[in-house]
């Protein structure tokens, strides 16, 4: 006999899991389906070198959607966010930035640079706050089809229309500017100390390839702006454990409502029958059947890996193949002997959990030019956290883990030069330049693992290694995410759904996709 | 007392035209103009003895058909011929790219490169041209005061609407996905040849501070597209006389309906009276009057030293600061004793391919590299250039066999990081010719005479700010609701009385006539 099951999941990635959960939750009966031996996807702890546990990818946490976090009740699942309290960045002439989750704070520390940037950052904040306050409803709602407004699409366009015309003019030009401008321009309108804009900026490029003067990114800004931990605003966390301990405990969700998880259980594709989804075809060659089908994959596995071309529209292929990736972004882990020292602080350790090597904004952008050509930055941009500082289960006593997160690559490299080569290279990179600024890291260094968006892309199975599954410009948000007309979850192919970052709200560990899909799958009652 | 309606402060193309529509409906109307002639940044000037060049503005083709129409320029000795070549793009290796009006043509020079994107061309061309249209019908429109569309505001939000629903249901999508993109990934989607990419990016960013590269600049390729004459990305051909003739018709026109145009007239303050603005100061002391003033001058220069800008609500005032100028070109003529020589045209008798534009731009990835420096305050080793030789259908521009060569060279700052404009005049000419030679080595040979615009020069010479000749970026954010000021996009300024008409004002640069058009129209309505 045939398994027979309501609804498969393709990818236990944090939003596959998110969406089985809600459907396990309604009392359908679920299967999660994950190529890798573990869950998680982009969003999971890896011991890749003994006694030495490490966030491979993603690190650290600020956007899962609280809605999740309370229908899913995912506390009681093992969620346990320790706030990130400071953001250190070191600067090139000895001196730093520290700010602070706390105000005075930060007005000291901000006062010791520029007295006017120290009154005008709670304003920025609050403004921001009111930003994301009047886009968050657009978060949590099914992009409408301004193309095709049917019943439904003419409301939902309707209530978009009302909640614009209930934001002030105040707001709405604001709201303008950061969904158009670069981050640069639109710190410039606010800050005058270049570390604070550096600093600001970082929000601004992460995931991208563009540079902080390049128009668009303030959007990018916002996106990382509407994070909420503990009903604050703006906080970055840390799960215990590693992002991994994320996608465990929405995992553990999902089991509690009975889904059933496989690892080590790679698709094949989705099976077919007349323009329908009647389940998958693992690797093995095994048919597993379910009534509907979603993939937490990106846009391009979904549709143009998982489905024959027969089976899509021309205007969806052609909108897949052109959906932007150009993953930019590398990682680098690496187990250390001793606890690294940054010059800056002398001894005070205290800070250093997160460390942001930004020293000013031309280094941000010259480190995005010597992408932009086909390479990677020779001096980059690196989000630098120390788990271990907070978490001490994550190394042996005494040892730490330092996982950073690093922009520029570009995901074709030079093509002239070896991979490998260029691995080495990049890596060298990022520890000469972390050298500059923590004199002692290099005579720390047990274990070194190097990431380029293309190692990303084979190991995760994200396209061009694009942590969020595409690119958050404005041309591939909302109602274009992943393409005009198929921003509602639902694919042409009947019974198929879509689950993942390529869908709106986006990338980051929001599972905003993974709830939003299980919600239009339930209300269209195949299942 | 006085006797007009209207006084309008400056007369740039935008100033004749809004005066022209509202003297055709009756106002009397004064144009207040600082320089011995009219024509703003749209003016011919004689640079070298018997030389003379477009001095500012190019691009003739752009004046809205519209315009054209409604105040009957033609019958004022207007005459735009879009030239058969649009744009020739040479190669370092000889070969070159000419796009032409004629598509098949142009799908002939295409399949020297690529022959996937001779094959592509038309479509692009047949893809493009109904978004062009629906930006066309945008760009007459006053922008609603978003995000309060009121009954009052209905008819704009209405036409806002009407060039969306031509465009077809399909359509809207794709059209409102194509405005914010970099043109480079527009032109990705269609086109394998980095050569044609090149050809069709540069039109997109010859007027903005940004390479192809930046988000943003698909629109602003539509906004070329939209009101070029040659129904392709760019116009080609112009007036015989260079920009000035043009100016030199509206002010013809202007006249016939009544217009009273005083040149040599600098206005030094817009005069308030209880915080209504009822006249305007002459530098000499004079004082005119009337019920409505017009500044046809950009918005820093309009509020901050026309008017004084503590009269004006904070909010103005900071968003007043936050107008993103930047100069972003400089500005070079050449008087020339022959004809360069083109490598890639070398043997040809046929020099047919120059009429257009000459675009230095071998390929789109050349031009974002031109871009680069600029974010460091640094000048581009290796520019863009945008050339005219308008000699070539316009004879009487130089002495007979001589030519006169216009560039438009890019990227410039408005202001180097390290140090003065001064010290590095000389190397930017220098950079511009060295460039230029790679592609007609003559060139420097048949120099006569070289004038040199820097983006400050343009500033001091045409009262550009940061020499801006779209006073204020063509960006985004700088666009239709938020265009000159957010919550003053209606023409109508921060203060009672005062009317906005020039390139600040929606939809913004280039000579269109557009803002004056629209302009004319919100002031008839607020005056009735």
């Amino acid at each position: 006999m045939t398994e027979q099951y309501d609804a498969i999941i393709i990818g236990g990635g944090h939003n596959g899991l998110t969406c089985a959960a809600y459907l396990a939750k309604a009392g359908r009966k679920v299967l999660v389906l994950e190529r890798r031996h573990l869950v998680g996807g982009a969003a999971v702890t890896e011991e890749i070198y003994p006694g030495f546990k490490f966030t491979v990818c993603s690190y650290v946490v600020s956007l899962l959607r609280p809605e999740v976090i309370r229908e899913l009740e995912l506390a009681k699942h093992g969620l346990h966010i320790m706030p990130l309290l400071s953001s250190f960045a070191p600067m090139e002439n000895g001196d730093y930035l520290l700010t602070h989750a706390d105000d005075s704070s930060n007005y000291h520390e901000l006062r010791r640079h520029s007295k006017r940037d120290a009154e005008m950052f709670p304003l920025f904040n609050q403004m921001m706050y009111e930003m994301a306050h009047a886009v968050k409803p657009i978060l949590a709602t099914v992009p409408p089809d301004p193309s095709a407004p049917g019943l439904r699409g003419l409301q939902d366009l309707n209530l978009l229309r009302k909640h614009f015309q209930g934001m002030s003019k105040k707001s709405f030009h604001c709201l303008t500017k950061l969904m158009t401008m670069s981050v640069s321009d639109f710190l410039d309108e606010w800050f005058e100390t270049d570390i604070l804009k550096s600093l600001m900026a970082l929000n601004g490029i992460i995931g991208t390839m563009l540079g902080p003067k390049s128009p668009g990114t303030a959007y990018v800004l916002l996106h990382h702006y509407m994070g909420e931990l503990d009903g604050a605003f703006t906080a970055w966390g840390a799960q215990q454990g590693g992002t991994g301990g994320v996608s465990e405990a929405i995992a553990s969700a999902a089991r509690s409502y009975g889904a059933e998880i496989r690892c080590n259980a790679p698709v094949e594709r989705v099976l077919v029958e007349d323009g329908t989804a009647v389940g998958v075809v693992m690797e093995n060659g095994d048919e597993i059947k379910s009534k509907v089908v979603a993939s937490g994959c990106d846009p391009t596995v979904t549709f143009r890996k998982l489905l024959e071309e027969k089976e899509l529209p021309d205007d969806l292929i052609s909108a897949i193949d052109n959906f932007k990736y150009r993953g930019s972004s590398g990682k680098v882990n690496l187990a250390l002997d001793g606890m690294p020292r940054f010059s800056a602080l002398g001894d005070d350790a205290s800070a250093q959990c997160m460390a942001e090597i930004c020293p000013n904004m031309d280094y941000l952008e010259k480190a995005y030019d010597d992408a932009v050509y086909g390479g990677f930055s020779k001096r980059p941009f690196m989000d630098v956290e120390m788990p271990t500082a907070n978490d001490p289960t994550m190394a042996p006593p005494g040892k730490h883990v330092l996982s950073i997160f690093v922009q520029y690559a570009n995901y074709a490299l030079d093509p002239y030069d070896s991979r490998d080569a260029q691995r080495d290279a990049f890596g060298d990179a990022v520890v000469n330049t972390l050298s500059d600024f923590v004199p002692n890291i290099k005579d720390l260094i047990l274990h070194k693992q190097v990431l380029t968006p293309w190692d990303i892309e084979q190991r995760i199975g994200l396209t061009e290694g694009n942590i969020f599954q595409g690119e958050l410009t404005l041309d591939q948000l909302f109602f274009f995410r992943p393409a005009p007309g198929y921003s509602d979850y639902r694919t042409p192919v009947k019974n198929y759904y879509q689950c993942g970052s390529g869908t709106h709200p986006g990338g980051g560990i929001t599972a905003g996709p993974g709830r939003l899909g299980a919600l239009e799958i339930l209300r269209d009652g195949n299942v | 007392m006085s006797n007009y309606d209207v006084i309008i402060v400056g007369g740039g193309h935008n100033g004749l035209v809004a005066g022209s529509y509202l003297a055709k409906a009756g106002r009397r109307v004064v144009i207040l103009e600082k320089k011995k002639a009219v024509g703003g940044a749209a003016v011919s000037e004689e640079f070298a003895p018997g030389f003379t060049a477009s001095s500012c503005a190019g691009g003739a083709g752009y004046l809205s058909s519209k315009v054209v129409g409604d105040l009957g320029l033609k019958a004022h000795g207007l005459a735009i011929e879009p030239s058969e070549a649009v744009a020739f793009v040479p190669q370092s290796d000889g070969s070159q790219l000419t796009i032409w009006r004629d598509v098949d043509r142009t799908v002939a020079e295409i399949a020297k490169f690529s022959e996937a994107d001779a094959k592509a061309y038309p479509g692009f061309l047949a893809a493009m041209r109904p978004m062009a249209e629906a930006v066309s019908g945008l760009l007459e429109i006053t922008p609603p005061d978003l995000p309060e569309v009121s009954w009052s505001d209905f008819p704009s939000a209405r036409t806002m609407a009407g060039p969306m629903r031509r465009l077809g249901r399909k359509n809207v999508s794709q059209f409102l996905k194509t405005l914010p993109m970099p043109v480079s990934d527009l032109l990705d989607e269609w086109f394998e040849s980095d050569v044609l990419k090149g050809a069709i990016s540069a039109s997109a960013v010859k007027d903005i501070s940004w390479g192809p590269r930046e988000s943003g600049t698909a629109y602003t390729l539509l906004y070329n597209w939209a009101l070029s004459n040659s129904g392709l990305f760019r116009s080609s051909g112009g007036m015989k006389g260079g920009m000035g003739a043009i100016t030199q018709v509206l002010a013809t026109a202007a006249r016939s309906f009544g217009v009273e145009i005083q040149t040599d007239s600098p206005v030094s303050e817009i005069l308030l009276e209880n915080g209504v603005a009822t006249g305007v100061g002459l530098a000499g002391g004079d004082k005119l009057n009337a019920k409505v003033i017009v500044s046809g001058v950009d918005p820093r220069t309009t509020f901050t030293e026309l008017l004084n800008p503590s009269r004006l609500d904070l909010s103005v005032v900071r968003n007043l600061r936050n107008i993103k100028y930047r100069g972003s070109a400089a500005r070079i003529h050449l008087a020339l004793d022959s004809l360069p020589e083109f490598s890639a045209l070398a043997g040809s008798a046929d020099l047919s391919a120059l009429e257009g534009a000459i675009q230095i731009a071998p390929n789109m990835m050349y031009i974002q590299r031109a871009y680069d420096c600029t974010k460091y305050g640094e000048y581009s080793p290796h520019p863009y250039l945008d050339i005219e030789i308008p000699t070539l259908s316009d004879p009487e521009m130089a002495p007979a066999g001589q030519h006169v060569m216009s560039i438009t060279a890019k990227y410039v700052p408005y202001a180097l990081r390290q140090g003065s404009w001064e010290g590095h005049r000389e190397a930017v000419v220098d950079a511009v010719l060295s460039t230029l030679a790679e592609y007609a080595p003559n060139l420097r040979d048949s120099i006569i005479h070289k004038e040199v615009l820097l983006p400050p020069d343009l500033e001091e010479r045409f009262g550009l700010p940061e020499g801006n000749g779209n006073h204020g970026e063509m960006s985004l954010d700088q666009f239709l609701h938020m265009r000159p000021l957010p919550g003053y996009a209606q023409y109508k300024a921060p203060v009672e009385g005062l009317f906005l008409c020039g390139a600040g004002a929606h939809p913004g640069g280039g000579v269109t006539g557009l803002p004056g058009h629209n302009a004319a129209r919100e002031i008839l309505k607020a005056t009735r």
